[in-house]
């Protein structure tokens, strides 16, 4: 009798788990997404305490603090449109931008915004920096009126109405003046701001947030009353739209079709990140510009978006903005389409020759180092790729798989050859070029050689009229593909679906200074 | 005795050394490991210029080293740039779930493998030990995040009995014993996953001591005294089995902190597991120092417990 008594307590065991699951599933009705909340799902989950100063530098943490907060201007699908300031417009003459503002905008605890506010918040951010705005290309912020402000700018700035008017949180005076270390303001004052929503709960442990609409927002009523932010992987995320659970969520591309199938909505983003091929072109023979562009010749971008990214991302642009970029990205630039004979021709024409397979000069073998690290996903698997084109090439390569922090550490110091590297930030202003060209960080490629480039790349920071800055990019992304200090390879193409219950979209050149997620705060109103 | 709580301070000096060591031999500055590459290309340079003098580490080692141990006896385990809080405040808030899901998987897990492991000795070689083994040894081999996975597209995803992830439903507004059901809700797919991957160990020891136990001289005189079957396996076989056993839960103990490291993240439960992946995929060295110098110590602090339990419990010596 005894005999299957364990055997049939394992069973009693499941079907304990069986039956206690299914009775509660009809006590607690956990989950049901009422029409006026939202729900988005997020895999960190944590992304800070949502003021100006303390959520974290990133953009997922900016878009959790901009529901409170309210810039100058804003942008949407189309590009800028007024949100504190009604108008805008700039004095050529003094190099200044005069901002007309919202009147009878109140802040949620019901002190009224004024100028002063925003006098008061470019002037504290000089003594407090954020990692949002650069307020060093403010000069001045003055009050003319209690409904108009001047910002005085240091020189021409082109991205200014981007990366400053529509990205720095106006912040109240009245609660701001007294705070003296603002990454430690953590009450429930540092969330008074003039934004549609304000924060209900942070559990920083579960990585939740909720919000309330602001009952008297100046733009307008609010369609979503509630929105909740609550962590699910992104493995689940489909799992959870389909359920019901969550109204959005960014979704593995694999998932698309199936989410589609359910009547879920899907967003495409194309082209905000980029895998790069870092070259170090201090040392021979990659500092061969020639030598550089065997390498692109030999390298199948193609190939590569389809064995590592499966297909799921654009090919990369030689002159670095993405070909979703639509207004600055310069189609007619050379791309160096694969071709193993082009490679071949220049490699002869710089002196070497073919023995066994592999490129020879002067008795040596033409050799390079590979550094690759696993901090983003498929970045073994895409060195290995690059390391088989080049050795079919007739390169040899041996790779090297490092942590991402050494990698980072042998990149910035140019002790490397060749290394798979990445970065964001490009769907916003393309002043993102002057970071990535000529900045000195080790994501950059720190090439000033050529003094055309160095001079547009200046130049065009300080262009107001935008058609001719446009110009001015296309002849950039010409010399940078001529020049190639580094090789773009693919940018990934992200995908968010979602239920339809609100017009999610993605901002033109993203959310504040360039942010690709689309949660722009006004899908949420009526 | 002495010499073991010595041995133990010493173990724990070494640790500290190494906590203290190990992030000033990282490569790199520090600016970069805290707010990663992608920040420093949106970062203006008067920030990156304040930030770095905030980390200005100019002082000689040993000052260095001094303040460090003192900070550390005040309680103070860092504090995270990232997440812009005390390290001990953002461990705190995440270990009590480490605590109620590895605590309840340790009890479980053990009273059913003890049990099981029990009957099945006792009853070695029939049916009901031979598929009990089978069933064991195939159970053994798959690890708890395996088991994770099976029972969260199966309870969860399938069948949707389950909920997904967490450790509760986010601003479901729920109230009272629902709160308490929604965490057990919530409880029930990484406690099984971790429970049955425990369970193996467990009943294989107990069954192994049971089947030694089982042929010994005490055994014969309680049976010939005529006790009924079962008192003759629990109260004398059984609870002589148990030692062993002891031995194997106070070690898991000491792991209790990131035994369920794997499980916490399939689940996103948000227990210290999950806390150490998250900082490890933003860099956030301190909060993983932080959690390094925790989880060693409570290691140390529990095997110390143990030795001195077993000093009390071993009429030997």
């Amino acid at each position: 009798m005894r005999k299957n008594k364990v055997v049939l307590s394992i069973f009693l065991v499941f079907l304990t788990i069986f039956l206690v699951s299914a009775l509660l599933k009809t006590d607690i009705s956990y989950g049901k997404t009422e029409a006026i909340t939202y729900t988005i799902a997020d895999a960190t989950g944590d992304w800070g305490y949502p003021s100006p100063y303390t959520h974290y530098p990133r953009g997922p943490g900016y878009v959790r603090m901009s529901f409170i907060f309210d810039t100058l201007l804003w942008k949407d699908e189309t590009g800028f449109i007024p949100l504190l300031a009604q108008k805008w417009h700039y004095e050529e003459k003094e190099n200044a931008y005069i901002f007309s503002l919202q009147k009878g905008v109140s802040w949620h605890d019901g002190r009224e915004f004024t100028a002063k506010d925003v006098i008061f918040t470019f002037n504290y951010i000089k003594k407090h920096p954020t990692w949002m705005v650069d307020s060093s290309i403010v000069e001045e912020a003055v009050e003319i009126d209690p409904y108009t402000v001047k910002i005085y700018l240091k020189e021409l700035y082109a991205p200014f109405l981007n990366n400053v008017a529509c990205t720095l949180p106006i912040l109240p005076q009245h609660i701001w003046q007294e705070v003296e270390y603002p990454r430690g303001f953590q009450k429930d004052e540092a969330l008074v701001g003039t934004g549609p929503y304000r924060l209900c709960d942070y559990n920083r442990a579960q990585g939740t947030y909720l919000y309330q609409s602001s009952p008297n927002y100046y733009l307008g009523k609010l369609k979503v009353e509630r929105i909740k932010f609550i962590k699910v992987s992104e493995q689940m995320a489909s799992a959870a739209l389909k359920r019901g659970e969550v109204n959005a969520s960014s979704v593995p591309p694999e998932a698309v079709k199936d989410l589609k199938r359910w009547g879920l909505q899907i967003l495409t983003c194309l082209g905000s990140w980029n895998a790069k091929l870092m070259i170090n072109h201090t040392k021979e023979p990659l500092s061969s510009r020639k030598f550089r562009q065997a390498l692109a010749f030999a390298i199948n971008r193609e190939e590569i978006v389809k064995i590592t990214q499966r297909g799921y991302a654009t090919v990369g642009s030689t002159g670095l903005i993405p070909p979703s970029q639509e207004y600055w990205y310069n189609p007619n630039i050379e791309q160096y389409s694969y071709s193993p004979a082009k490679a071949q021709a220049i490699l002869e024409s710089l002196g070497y020759h073919r023995k066994n397979g592999y490129y020879w000069k002067n008795g040596e073998k033409l050799r390079l180092e590979l550094l690759t690290s696993p901090q983003f996903a498929g970045f073994i698997r895409l060195a290995e790729l690059v390391s088989q084109q080049l050795e079919k090439a007739g390169i040899a390569v041996s790779m090297r798989i490092l942590d991402s922090k050494s990698l980072d550490v042998r990149v910035g110091s140019w002790k490397f050859d060749l290394a798979v590297s990445g970065h964001g930030a490009l769907s916003g202003d393309p002043f993102i070029l002057n970071k990535v060209i000529l900045g000195k960080d080790f994501i950059s490629a720190r090439y000033d050689k050529n003094e055309l480039l160095n001079k547009l790349l200046s130049d065009q920071l300080h262009q107001m009229d935008r058609e001719k800055r446009k110009e001015m990019m296309y002849k950039i992304q010409k010399i940078y593909a001529q020049e190639l200090p580094a090789l773009t390879l693919y940018y990934p193409t992200w995908y968010w679906a979602h239920d339809g219950s609100s017009n999610l979209y993605y901002t033109q050149d993203g959310i504040a200074f360039g942010i690709p997620i689309p949660l722009n705060k006004l899908c949420f109103l009526e | 005795m002495r010499t073991k709580i010595i041995n133990y301070a010493v173990a724990f000096l070494v640790l500290l050394v190494l906590n203290f060591i190990l992030p000033r031999l990282m490569p790199g500055d520090p600016l970069s490991a805290i707010y990663g590459e992608e920040v420093l290309v949106q970062m203006s340079p008067e920030l990156k210029a304040n930030l770095i003098g905030r980390f200005a580490l100019d002082k000689p080692l040993w000052e260095q080293f001094t303040s460090y141990i003192s900070s550390l006896a005040k309680g103070d385990l860092g504090y995270s740039y990232y997440q812009n809080a005390a390290v001990s405040e953002i461990i705190l808030a995440h270990l009590p779930w480490t605590l109620l899901l590895m605590g309840l998987a340790i009890i479980f897990s053990s009273v059913v493998g003890i049990i099981m492991g029990i009957e099945s000795g006792w009853k070695r070689g029939k049916l009901m030990d031979k598929t009990c083994l089978t069933g064991m040894m195939t159970l053994s081999g798959f690890p708890s995040f395996f088991l994770g996975m099976m029972l969260l597209l199966f309870f969860a995803v399938t069948l949707r009995f389950l909920p997904l992830q967490g450790a509760r439903t986010a601003y479901g507004n729920l109230t009272g014993g629902w709160i308490v059901l929604d965490v057990l809700k919530h409880l029930i797919l990484p406690l099984t996953s971790l429970t049955l991957a425990e369970i193996p160990a467990n009943y294989l020891l107990t069954r192994n001591t049971m089947i030694i136990n089982a042929r010994e001289p005490f055994i014969l005189t309680a049976k010939a005294k005529g006790l009924p079957d079962s008192k003759v396996r629990y109260r004398h076989a059984g609870r002589n089995s148990l030692l062993p056993v002891v031995t194997r839960i106070g070690i898991k103990l000491g792991i209790i902190v990131t035994g369920a490291l794997f499980v916490e993240i399939i689940f996103s439960y948000p227990g210290v597991g999950n806390l150490i992946y998250t900082s490890l995929l933003m860099r956030d060295y301190p909060v993983l120092q932080g959690s390094l110098i925790m989880v060693t110590a409570f290691v140390l602090l529990v095997n110390l417990g143990v030795d001195l339990i077993y000093k009390k419990l071993d009429p030997r010596t």
